[in-house]
C-alpha cells in the first residue's frame, strides 16, 4: 500500500468505524482491492421528510433513492428473511465480502439500480431494471425474487449481493453500504464495481435536461428521500 | 474522402517503411525493432469490429489497436427501420469513431481496405501496408448478385437499405414521396443480415400506410415457408392488422425482375409495383474471398465456433461474414466481439479463457407502437461439446416490447461509443 493508499484508506475507515467497529476490518480489507468507496453519511428519510424507520420498509415493495450523488439511483428492498453475508466473486477472479441485510430482521438491502450491463436506470419516465418479488416471476425468465434488467435480460441477486444470475452483465449490482443507528438508517458507502463513471458519461445530455447541469446531478447527498419506484417512475417496465 | 492515419505519426510510417523494404509512395505502419506491444488490426467498423476494438483496449488498455473502417461515421442498421417509415430520426444511429479513439486509445484508420496477405501478415490499404500479430476481420456482407443480373440492375433503383448509410436514406425518401399504389418487399433465403429485419420493415410499412391512410396494398414476397423468427407473433400482426392492406406470399422465388417496367416475376406470379423494397440473397464480404478465407463457392467463412479463428491462426472473422451458430445480426457481432477480444488478450498474457456465455436478443417492432422479442442464450457443453441454445418467445405485440427495443439498441450505443 502506498502513501496514497494508505492515507485514503485511514480515511475511509475513520468514517465507517464510527459507525460501526465490525465494519472496521472488513472496510479495510475490501479497501485495499478498491472495492468499497466511503461517502458521506447519508440519512434515508421518508417523503415527508422524517426519518425512515423499519416499518415503513414494506417487504417486497421496490423503493428507490439517490446515493450517493444526487442523479444516481438506487434500491431499498425489504427481503422479508435475515440475508446472510456473503462473498462476491468476481468474473476477474477478485472478491470482496458483503455485509448481508441490516435491521432487527437483517432484512434489508439496497443497491445502485444503474445496470451493470449497458447502465439502463429508472428514470421518471420509464424503468426496465426492476425488482421481482417471490410472487411475480419475471414473465419471460420464470425467476422470481430477483432483480431484473429488460433491456438484455441481466438478472442479479439481491440475496446474495446483487450478484449475477444470468444474463450479460460481467459485474453484480453495486451493493450501498446501510448502517442503522438509533432506529435510523443511513447509506455511508457503495462497495463493488460501481458504474457512476460510465453513467454520468452516457447520461450528459439527459442529466443536464433534468438537473440542470451534470454538476448539479454530480453533487453528492447527506439526505436521501425514499420512495415506492412506481411512484417515481411513469412506467414500471417488467417482461 | 480523406484518409486519416489516427495516432500514426510521420516516423513510425517511414520507421515502417524502412523495416518493410518498400518503397515510396507506399505508406507503411509496421512492426518496428522499437515497438514491443503486440498490434491488433481490426477491419470493418461495424458493430463486431467496433466492440473488439474497445474491449481490447478496456481489458488492456496498452495494447496496439487499429481499426480500419472506410465509413467516417457509423451508422446502426439495428432501429433503421425507425427511421424509414418516420419513428425516428437519423441522427441517433450515428456516431462518430473519434469517440473510440479520443477515449480509449484506438486508432482509427479511415480508409478502404485493399486486400489482406495473410502470409505476409499485413493487410493493405489504399494508402499503405499495415503489420498485424492478431487480425480481427469484420466486414460485413456483400449483395449476392453477380450470377442474377437482374439483381445487381435492382439495387440502383430499389435499395436494399441492408449496408449501413445511402441506402437508407434513399429508400426512406421513396418511401415519403410514394403517394400510392402496389409495394412489393421481397424477402431472400437465409442466411442474411437480420432475420427479423424484413419482416419488422413489412409490418412497419404496413403500419405507416394505414396511418397516413394511403390508398396502397403491399405484396410481400417471402423466399420461406414462414417467417424465419418469430413466426407466430409477425404472423399474427400481418393478419390481424394488415389483412385488408397487405398480402403475404410465402415459399416464392424471385425470378426475375424489369425495373423499367416496374415488375418483379417470381415463382407465384408477377408484381407490378409503384414502390419496391427488394433484399438480394447475400454472402460475405468480398474482400474474404480476396483473402483466401473462403473457398470457391462458400457463402460465409467457417470459423472455430469456440473462438471464430479461421483457418489461419490469429486471423479471427465475426460478425455477419462468418458461418456460425449465431444469427447475422448486429447483436450477435457485439457479443462475437466481446468474446474475440477476451481470446486475443487472453493469449497475449499467454493464458486460456475458460467460461463462455453467448446470448441473442432481438426485438421487432410489428406497429409504429408494439413489439415482440426473442431471446436465445447459448452456453457450452463441455461434455457434447457444443454451445447449448435456450430460446424464448415473446410473440405477444405490447408497448413495452417496443419501449424495451428502444432501450435495447441505446444500451448497445452506449456500450460501444458511450
Amino acid at each position: 500500500m502506498d502513501r496514497r493508499d494508505f492515507i485514503k484508506t485511514c480515511g475511509t475507515v475513520a468514517v465507517v468505524s464510527m459507525l460501526n467497529r465490525d465494519f472496521f476490518s472488513q472496510a479495510l480489507a475490501q479497501q485495499k482491492d478498491g472495492m468499497f468507496q466511503a461517502y458521506k453519511k447519508a440519512l434515508l428519510v421518508k417523503q415527508d421528510g422524517s426519518p425512515l424507520k423499519e416499518e415503513d420498509i414494506k417487504p417486497h415493495v421496490n423503493y428507490i433513492f439517490f446515493y450517493p450523488h444526487t442523479a444516481t439511483p438506487c434500491y431499498l428492498l425489504n427481503l422479508g428473511e435475515s440475508i446472510p453475508p456473503a462473498e462476491i466473486k468476481l468474473k476477474d477472479g477478485k472478491s470482496y465480502k458483503w455485509g448481508g441485510g441490516v435491521g432487527s430482521k437483517k432484512s434489508i438491502v439496497a443497491y445502485s439500480a444503474i445496470c451493470a450491463h449497458q447502465w439502463s436506470y429508472p428514470t421518471p419516465q420509464y424503468s426496465f431494471i426492476n425488482y421481482y418479488p417471490p410472487d411475480t416471476p419475471s414473465e419471460t425468465t420464470k425467476k422470481a425474487g430477483i432483480i431484473q434488467c429488460c433491456a438484455h435480460l441481466a438478472l442479479y441477486d439481491p440475496k446474495a449481493g446483487g450478484s449475477v444470475i444470468d444474463g450479460p452483465a460481467e459485474f453484480p449490482l453495486a451493493s450501498i453500504v446501510l448502517q442503522e443507528e438509533g432506529g435510523n438508517f443511513y447509506a455511508v458507502g457503495v462497495l463493488g464495481k460501481d458504474q457512476f463513471q460510465q453513467f454520468f458519461d452516457n447520461y450528459r445530455t439527459e442529466l443536464r435536461q433534468q438537473y440542470g447541469s451534470t454538476a448539479k446531478a454530480r453533487e453528492l447527498v447527506d439526505k436521501c428521500i425514499v420512495m415506492e419506484v412506481d411512484k417515481y417512475v411513469q412506467a414500471v417496465v417488467r417482461c | 474522402m480523406s484518409k486519416q492515419w489516427s495516432g500514426v505519426n510521420r516516423r513510425e510510417l517511414i520507421g515502417g517503411a524502412v523495416a518493410f523494404g518498400l518503397t515510396a509512395p507506399l505508406m507503411v505502419y509496421a512492426r518496428t525493432q522499437k515497438r514491443q506491444k503486440a498490434q491488433v488490426v481490426i477491419v470493418g467498423g461495424g458493430y463486431g469490429g467496433v466492440t473488439t476494438a474497445k474491449y481490447l483496449k478496456k481489458e488492456n488498455p496498452n495494447l496496439d489497436v487499429v481499426l480500419i473502417e472506410e465509413r467516417p461515421f457509423f451508422m446502426s442498421c439495428p432501429m433503421s427501420n425507425h427511421f424509414l417509415t418516420g419513428l425516428m430520426e437519423l441522427t441517433p444511429l450515428c456516431f462518430s469513431y473519434n469517440v473510440l479513439e479520443v477515449k480509449h486509445g484506438i486508432r482509427v484508420l479511415n480508409d478502404k481496405v485493399l486486400g489482406v496477405e495473410l502470409d505476409k501478415k499485413v493487410v493493405r490499404t489504399s494508402s499503405g501496408y499495415i503489420a498485424y500479430d492478431y487480425l480481427v476481420l469484420s466486414p460485413g456482407i456483400d449483395y449476392d448478385v453477380e450470377d442474377k443480373p437482374f439483381y445487381k440492375e435492382s439495387l440502383v433503383y430499389n435499395p436494399p437499405a441492408f449496408k449501413p448509410g445511402s441506402e437508407h436514406i434513399y429508400l426512406k425518401r421513396l418511401i415519403e414521396d410514394f403517394e400510392g399504389g402496389d409495394i412489393v418487399i421481397t424477402v431472400p433465403p437465409p442466411p442474411y443480415r437480420c432475420p427479423p429485419a424484413p419482416y419488422e420493415r413489412a409490418a412497419l410499412i404496413a403500419s405507416m400506410i394505414k396511418k397516413n391512410n394511403l390508398k396502397a396494398h403491399i405484396y410481400f414476397i417471402d423466399a420461406n415457408e414462414r417467417p424465419i423468427i418469430n413466426s407466430e407473433g409477425f404472423l399474427s400482426a400481418y393478419y390481424d392488422l394488415y389483412k385488408d392492406i397487405a398480402t403475404y406470399i410465402t415459399s416464392a422465388q424471385v425470378r426475375d425482375i424489369d425495373v423499367h417496367k416496374r415488375v418483379v416475376k417470381t415463382s407465384h406470379g408477377d408484381f407490378k409495383y409503384d414502390l419496391a423494397n427488394i433484399i438480394p440473397p447475400m454472402k460475405a464480404s468480398g474482400l474474404l474471398e480476396d483473402a483466401g478465407l473462403l473457398r470457391k463457392g462458400q457463402k460465409w467463412v467457417e470459423v472455430n465456433p469456440l473462438t471464430f479463428e479461421s483457418s489461419v491462426k490469429n486471423v479471427f472473422v465475426i460478425g455477419d461474414a462468418c458461418q456460425s451458430y449465431l444469427p447475422k445480426s448486429g447483436y450477435a457481432a457485439h457479443s462475437e466481439g466481446k468474446m474475440v477480444a477476451k481470446i486475443i488478450n487472453a493469449r497475449i498474457k499467454g493464458k486460456e479463457v475458460k467460461e463462455e456465455y453467448l446470448q441473442m436478443i432481438c426485438y421487432a417492432m410489428v406497429s409504429d407502437k408494439e413489439a415482440i422479442m426473442t431471446e436465445t442464450a447459448f452456453r457450452y457443453d463441455t461434455v457434447s461439446k457444443r454451445f447449448v441454445p435456450t430460446h424464448r418467445e415473446d410473440n405477444q405485440r405490447k408497448e413495452s416490447t417496443a419501449k424495451r427495443y428502444e432501450e435495447w439498441a441505446r444500451g448497445l450505443w452506449r456500450d460501444l461509443f458511450g
